[in-house]
């Protein structure tokens, strides 16, 4: 497939998860290099990259990757997303992927990636997340919940005619452990709708805001939390959107083996804490969410916590535009992994003007796609911006094969 | 500023303390001033327990006012400003925002959280009760089809009696003969009015002449060259050749009163077989003495 190709060169650590994805959805390898090379105490890959290289690993089949002594440098070669087919380290249909404790990340790190990889699989996509590694809540690193992922960015992939059989359990709720990293969540991803080619997409009336959907959740902490929090992103937004709910989950912390000399089976708590996650839904089915939760060290109150989260769903639906600023790469990554036509998107000058769109943007055309048109929106005052992106027209190479 | 504060500090106290515990205050109020009445001339202050709580506040902050007024004429207007943005401020306050009384239903719970994607769960949401009801008027609509069917489908299988009766609903024999077909469908292995018991002859003829009439069918089935089915094997029964008769059949010997019984006879025939099958067995390794054996008996 990419024998022929020379491999693409990439420098540093940032956008690495949208490259390797991109690498696997076009077939061409990559080379990138100078991975956090100037850090004398971390260089090279962090924990959470290479937990995402063997998911990689996990899900495709023939997939190599080569990581340097320092692991500055890591060269991967795409193999064929194959899902969880029986044969390929799945059992009873369903891969069983287990994080690591070190990993600080929260688990949308991985999800959002590899539902942008699982539409173009030769099986249904079926992993099952466990291990001492897996935040479901959102993170202090700037993941988002898993909520969202089911609530706001699942859904996206409705509009590209990918809809039937998704599913995302959270089997077990985890917060960021004690010192940032770690969790003991269990999350359960059902993605069993493969095409061979994404519909394009024409999306550019972002409609009005019609109703706003949230989870609060508290893990191993009191439930009149959620009730805190509730009461006040209810007490800010019930007046702009009278439809408004808020479901509360309280679960209990989940337990992960910490193993000492005097008591081996011995266990502990791990990822208490409290969050909440809003979505708002527009008139045209747009999606804008929000996400906040309790930082590992504590010491903010619940009402705190809801009132940066009502907030900040505000702000992300200020920005304007179809999408919000977390849902735009899967977007715009679709899209171009659409047939061979004109899609277009009206996003946010904020949104688009983020660096890591720009980022995304140009590792695209070093992918070889045509590069995006911009052009102002027409009788719009938010200044919101039309991107028409132009679809390669490869798809689902391993739906092609089978 | 300390007359202000003070002025401040009597205004909220005392709608607090009215608040509280306004009757025992205005009874001792009222024994004081009865008291004093009967002592003294009628007073004719204004009662307070005759206003109303509001109306009681303004008229003590008039008085308030008019005790100020002697002394400084500017805090007039600055007070009274600073006493209305007061006043608004507790009612704000007051206006509390009572949310959590509509809370979603268990159901709904369940299937917001879940692992089906938001947009799945819009439509259950609105159509349910249609449906429903669409789906209890169609259940009444394919049970009454099912009926329907039923007497349609017997009405196929059971034409052939209806022939000569003009009724749908077979009586007499006919009604027998359609019980019977249906029992068979059911599955009963033969007809209930199949004979059982019958003369030999009478059943040799019935089974003679069904074996002609399909050969006939055969026959011509061949000549016209068509390719019929294969005949289905005739089924041979296990007691057609020898029966088996158990001990009682034994060639040799006689069976009676439960013994069987050799004579001299009987005993040198077994033994001359028995001698002969030995003589047999060796003559395929000798070869040629099992014959002699033979021929000498």
């Amino acid at each position: 497939m990419a024998t022929s190709q020379p491999p693409l060169r990439f420098t540093s650590h940032h956008n690495l998860v949208y490259r390797l994805v991109l690498s696997t959805l076009t077939g061409r390898t990559v080379h990138i290099s100078q991975i956090r090379s100037s850090s004398p105490t971390n260089p090279g890959l962090a924990p959470h990259e290479i937990s995402f290289l063997r998911l990689l690993d996990a899900i495709t089949n023939g997939s190599q990757m080569e990581i340097s002594y320092t692991g500055t440098v890591l060269v991967y070669k795409p193999g064929l997303v194959t899902g969880s087919t029986a044969g390929t380290g799945a059992s009873g249909g369903m891969i069983t992927y287990e994080l690591p404790s070190n990993c600080n990340r929260g688990l949308s790190y991985f999800l959002i990636p590899l539902c942008l990889l699982a539409p173009f699989a030769k099986a249904p996509m079926k992993v099952l997340f466990t291990g001492p590694g897996v935040i479901t809540s959102s993170t202090p690193t700037g993941d988002m919940s898993v909520d969202s992922v089911r609530t706001a960015i699942l859904p996206l992939y409705k509009q590209f005619g990918i809809f039937n059989n998704i599913e995302l359990r959270i089997l077990r709720r985890s917060n960021t452990g004690p010192t940032g990293r770690g969790g003991g969540g269990e999350v359960q991803l059902v993605f069993g709708h493969q095409v061979r080619l994404p519909k394009t997409l024409h999306l550019m009336n972002a409609g009005r805001i019609k109703r706003i959907r949230g989870v609060v959740y508290s893990v191993g902490v009191s439930g009149s939390n959620n009730a805190r929090m509730i009461e006040t992103a209810r007490g800010i937004l019930n007046p702009l959107s009278p439809d408004t709910y808020i479901f509360s989950d309280v679960a209990s912390a989940p337990l992960v083996p910490a193993p000492d000399k005097t008591n081996p089976q011995a266990k502990k708590k791990i990822g208490l804490g409290f969050g909440l996650s809003l979505v708002a839904e527009s008139s045209t089915g747009c999606l804008f969410s929000a996400d906040v939760a309790s930082p590992p060290s504590g010491g903010q109150a619940p009402e705190e916590i809801g009132k940066q989260c009502a907030f900040q769903l505000l702000e992300t639906v200020a920005k304007g535009g179809c999408v919000a600023p977390a849902a735009v790469t899967t977007m715009f990554i679709l899209m171009t992994m659409g047939s061979e036509d004109v899609g277009r998107l009206q996003v946010g000058r904020d949104v688009i003007a983020d660096p890591n769109v720009v980022q995304l943007a140009r590792d695209l055309s070093k992918f070889g796609a045509p590069g995006w048109g911009i052009r102002d929106a027409p009788d719009n005052g938010d200044g919101d911006v039309i991107v028409s992106v132009v679809g390669r027209g490869i798809g689902n190479v391993g739906r092609k094969v089978a | 500023m300390v007359v202000k504060r003070k002025r401040e500090t009597t205004v909220v106290s005392k709608p607090q303390a009215k608040e509280d515990s306004p009757p025992p205050v205005d009874n001792a109020q009222d024994v004081f001033r009865r008291l004093f009445e009967a002592q003294f001339e009628p007073l004719d202050l204004p009662g307070p327990t005759a206003k109303s709580t509001n109306s009681d506040e303004e008229e003590n902050e008039d008085d308030d006012d008019s005790d100020l007024s002697g002394s400084e004429g500017d805090w007039d207007g600055m007070s009274d400003i600073s006493d209305e943005s007061n006043q608004v401020e507790v009612v704000e306050h007051t206006g509390t925002y009572a949310a959590p009384t509509d809370r979603m239903d268990k159901k709904t719970w369940k299937a917001f959280m879940s692992g089906k994607l938001l947009s799945d769960l819009d439509k259950p949401s609105t159509e349910p009760e249609p449906t429903s009801k669409k789906e209890e008027e169609e259940d009444a609509h394919e049970s009454a089809n099912l009926k329907h069917d039923l007497a349609l489908q017997r009405l196929l299988k059971e034409s052939h009696l209806l022939d000569s009766a003009d009724d749908l609903a077979p009586t007499g024999k006919n009604r027998l003969k359609a019980l019977d077909l249906r029992m068979q469908s059911l599955g009963a292995k033969t007809s209930l009015y199949a004979q059982t018991k019958m003369p030999t002859a009478h059943r040799r003829g019935i089974k003679a002449k069904a074996e002609s009439k399909e050969d006939r069918r055969r026959q011509e089935a061949k000549e016209n060259g068509i390719i019929l089915e294969k005949p289905s094997k005739v089924q041979k029964s296990s007691n057609n050749g020898r029966r088996d008769r158990g001990l009682v059949g034994s060639s040799v010997g006689k069976f009676s009163g439960g013994t069987l019984n050799l004579n001299k006879d009987d005993i040198a025939r077994v033994q001359a077989s028995g001698r002969r099958m030995g003589g047999r067995g060796k003559g395929k390794t000798r070869g040629g003495r099992g014959g002699r054996g033979g021929s000498k008996r």
